[in-house]
């Protein structure tokens, strides 16, 4: 029992650092780093089919996104395989449960791979009242002023800032876009 | 002290500043106002109101260029005296325009002409511009050259939903792509996901909320 469980760990060790490894880009983690801390008593060709075979498993669910079901039904059929291409109960248990944890992460990591413009990663802003200016005289005609900035950014570079100026008739357009855009977000997720 | 050919008259002028409080024009009264007031002898009230309105609408940001060029070719003032009254006319209203209107009394306004010699009418005229109902036109186009920062000139926008991509057979994932032209004239591009555009759409919203709220309490009386 106790080997067992050992084993279940070492497994679930594995798929979380070839996930590390493969969708999360932690270049930390290395092949010989899991094999000397989860596998120290496997040959380096054992280990090296273990490896390739959960890594080529995780491919194949995570490109199709797979859901409960799904998963259910490939990893039956994975079981089911005759000779060394197949898996076994416990790395079928151990592939449902790390991918019921993963999923949503896994997803949005092979989403960004496919996104090549800037994202908007945050914003900040702030609303002022023009008090005085060089040219002197109050700014009593103008009202509030919003400054906002905005964080953008490319995946694994550093972000930049786009500070922008509003008064109440642009703020009142922009969020008037917005809804647009919500609308036709809405009208796409109803859809589908 | 005595750094333009009229620095006799500046000394003479401060020194009668000191008897009232200080003149809008400050300690120094600026050339082009001197040299206006020595040559608006010899305009009549008819050309002075023509030169204001094109002075005016310079100051409104307006091009005048064409009207100040009918104004010199029809006057029987030369043109060397016209630029000298033109200038000077500039910056009597710039610098009116300048002071909060809370500070500047207009009996005090006339007072500083007076005391340049400038004649009552065009005094009168003077003060029309600077306290009557175009002032709000002139502060608003003063404030075109306050500091800023960009603004949004046009912002288009797409909604895609990413169907299969190279790493997910299938995405099924909705996206925003803004794209924004700044004032300063740089173009913005970026993809917002769903869940930031949420953000996004709520601060915006709440912007438009705190704008709305300062407007009403009108806490426009800061104290500090």
């Amino acid at each position: 029992m106790a080997a067992d469980a050992e084993a279940t760990k070492s497994l679930s060790g594995l798929l979380n650092g070839i996930a590390q490894k493969v969708y999360y880009n932690n270049e930390e983690i290395t092949e010989e780093l899991l094999k000397s801390e989860l596998y120290p008593e496997l040959s380096q060709d054992e280990f090296t089919a273990l490896h390739e075979k959960m890594k080529a498993l995780l491919k194949s669910i995570a490109t199709a996104d797979m859901d409960h079901g799904q998963l259910d039904a490939f990893l039956t059929a994975q079981t089911r395989k005759q000779g060394g291409g197949g898996v076994s109960a416990e790395q079928a248990a151990a592939l449902s449960r790390f991918w019921k944890s993963q999923r949503v992460r896994v997803r949005e990591s092979l989403l960004a791979q496919s996104r090549w413009e800037p994202g908007l990663r945050g914003l900040s802003w702030r609303v002022d009242l023009q008090t005085a200016a060089s040219r002197g005289g109050t700014a009593s005609h103008g009202g509030p002023v919003a400054l906002m900035e905005l964080e953008l950014g490319r995946a694994g570079q550093e972000s930049e800032f786009v500070c922008l100026e509003f008064d109440e008739a642009k703020v009142n357009q922009v969020l008037k876009k917005m809804a647009d855009i919500q609308e036709s977000i809405d009208s796409i997720v109803h859809r589908t | 002290m005595i750094c333009y050919p009229c620095g006799l008259h500046v000394l003479l002028v401060m020194s009668s500043s000191h008897t009232k409080d200080s003149s809008f024009l400050g300690g120094r009264i600026p050339p082009e106002i001197e040299s206006m007031s020595k040559y608006l002898k010899d305009v009549d009230q008819e050309l002075f109101r023509k030169i204001l309105k094109a002075v005016v609408s310079a100051l409104e940001g307006k091009d005048c260029r064409e009207v100040m060029r009918s104004i010199a070719e029809s006057s029987a003032v030369p043109e060397e005296k016209l630029s000298h009254i033109v200038a000077g006319m500039y910056r009597v209203l710039t610098e009116a325009v300048h002071i909060p209107s809370a500070s500047l009394k207009q009996e005090a306004f006339k007072e500083d002409l007076r005391e340049l010699r400038i004649p009552e009418d065009f005094i009168t005229d003077f003060a029309s511009v600077v306290f009557g109902n175009r002032r709000a036109a002139l502060e608003t186009a003063a404030a075109q050259h306050d500091p800023h920062l960009p603004t949004i000139e046009d912002f288009r926008w797409r909604v895609d939903v990413a169907i299969s991509t190279s790493s997910l057979a299938r995405a099924l994932q909705p996206s925003v792509l803004m794209q924004m032209k700044l004032s300063d004239g740089s173009l913005q591009r970026f993809e917002v996901p769903v869940s930031k555009f949420q953000e996004l759409r709520y601060n915006v919203a709440l912007i438009l909320k705190e704008m709305n709220d300062l407007e009403k309490r009108s806490i426009l009386k800061i104290q500090d």
